[in-house]
């Protein structure tokens, strides 16, 4: 699992799928369409409570979920849901689309 | 570094440690060998379940073990089906259809279940994620229970620490007709702790038990505590399973089950609207 994570890291920093955004901030979004996550890796601070706004800008249904993190949340065409999650510890944690196997999948990534 | 426990959630998994270890009544469901957690079926979404559970080592007399009737344990098959819709994204509707097929004999219906099942605030908001369920029970009397209709409440409460979760279902069940209608509440329990180390298969271990009325309690021996050893996963095509091997842990508990559950989710269209995104009940 480990190196999984890893290798999805790398993967992302190579193919420049990772966030612009403040790494230090408690709310943060990401944004689906064209049939993909935006960013595909975010990067949030380790060890603070934060909160993630999924926004669904494409005209599918989508279910947000991340399996190390235990979330799970249908997003409707145009909606947004937010996503609450707790301090997390240092380390990659995946996210995806439940509904389509084929949307590459995204990671966060607390440090 | 995971965020410090704070002392309400400390509190709130040592009365979830307690409600688990009180001696408890009611009698173990073995038509569902399942812990559930926090999280409900999202809104829209149909899950077909299947939980099966083969007594390889009961007892040989009705009334015993898993046996609420007059049809001995030993090499029964518990078979349900179950149809879950998410309503809200916060509550969700059940129906069950629960089979047996005692030893030597064929499948025959046992009895039918209706459940709704909610959770309320979102994730995170209280120090131990906190939901309800409520169901209501038919029985096939006198062969698999010599209650005809039941009433059961289950508070559910989780916490999830890093990759682990904690889950605890105290069951209230009260008897509305048949046997024991004018006995008081039974005291039962469904807990488990799941590690979350792949989608694809993921150790656990559960806990099911029950020992008679909260005022009456059964003596230990005649009380049932089970814990199962299980594996969990996703399988391609999203379909869901939950393995595991249970062992009796007192005298009138069945010594060895296995179980085996699967499950699938698929959209199948809303019938209410979003719940609003910080709502607390619906």
């Amino acid at each position: 699992m480990r190196i999984n994570s890893l290798m999805v890291i790398c993967l992302m920093t190579l193919s420049n799928g990772s966030a612009d955004t403040d790494v230090n901030a408690k709310v943060f979004e990401i944004r689906f369409e064209n049939h993909r996550f935006a960013p595909q890796t975010l990067t949030v601070a380790a060890n603070t409570p934060l909160e993630i706004r999924v926004v669904n800008l494409s005209r599918e249904r989508i279910e947000f979920e991340s399996f190390k993190l235990n979330r799970e949340k249908v997003v409707e065409p145009g909606a947004t849901v937010t996503v609450k999650l707790p301090a997390l510890r240092a380390g990659a944690y995946d996210f995806f689309d439940d509904f389509h196997p084929d949307v590459p999948e995204g990671a966060i990534i607390a440090k | 570094m995971l965020r410090p426990l704070n002392a309400a959630s400390l509190g709130c998994l040592a009365l979830l440690g307690a409600a688990t270890a009180l001696p408890c009544a009611a009698q173990v469901d073995p038509w569902e060998f399942e812990v559930y957690p926090y999280s409900t079926t999202p809104r829209g979404m149909a899950e077909f379940e299947t939980d099966n559970a083969v007594v390889v080592d009961g007892h040989p007399a009705g009334g015993e073990g898993t046996s609420s009737g007059t049809v001995r344990s030993q090499g029964m098959l518990y078979d349900s089906y179950e149809i879950t819709y998410g309503l809200t994204d916060r509550i969700e509707a059940a129906v069950y259809l629960n089979m047996a097929q005692p030893e030597g004999s064929g499948l025959q219906w046992a009895g039918d279940n209706l459940r709704l099942r909610g959770r309320l605030f979102d994730q995170e908001t209280l120090p131990v994620d906190v939901g309800w369920y409520l169901e209501l029970e038919w029985h096939k009397v006198p062969q698999f229970d010599d209650a005809t209709r039941e009433l059961e409440f289950r508070p559910i409460l989780e916490k999830d620490i890093g990759r682990l979760s904690i889950m605890a279902n105290p069951k209230f069940e009260k008897v509305l007709a048949g046997a024991g209608h004018d006995d008081g509440v039974e005291f039962g329990y469904a807990a488990g702790v799941h590690y979350r180390w792949a989608r694809s298969l993921s150790p656990g271990v559960e806990f099911y038990g029950g020992s008679g009325l909260i005022d009456r309690l059964d003596p230990a021996a005649q009380q049932s505590h089970y814990v199962f050893p299980v594996v969990w996963g996703e399988l391609p095509r999203g379909l869901e399973y939950n393995f595991g091997v249970g062992y009796g842990l007192t005298r009138n508990s069945d010594h060895f089950i296995v179980k085996f559950n699967l499950e699938l989710e698929r959209f199948v269209g809303a019938m209410l609207k979003a719940s609003p995104d910080r709502g607390w009940i619906f």
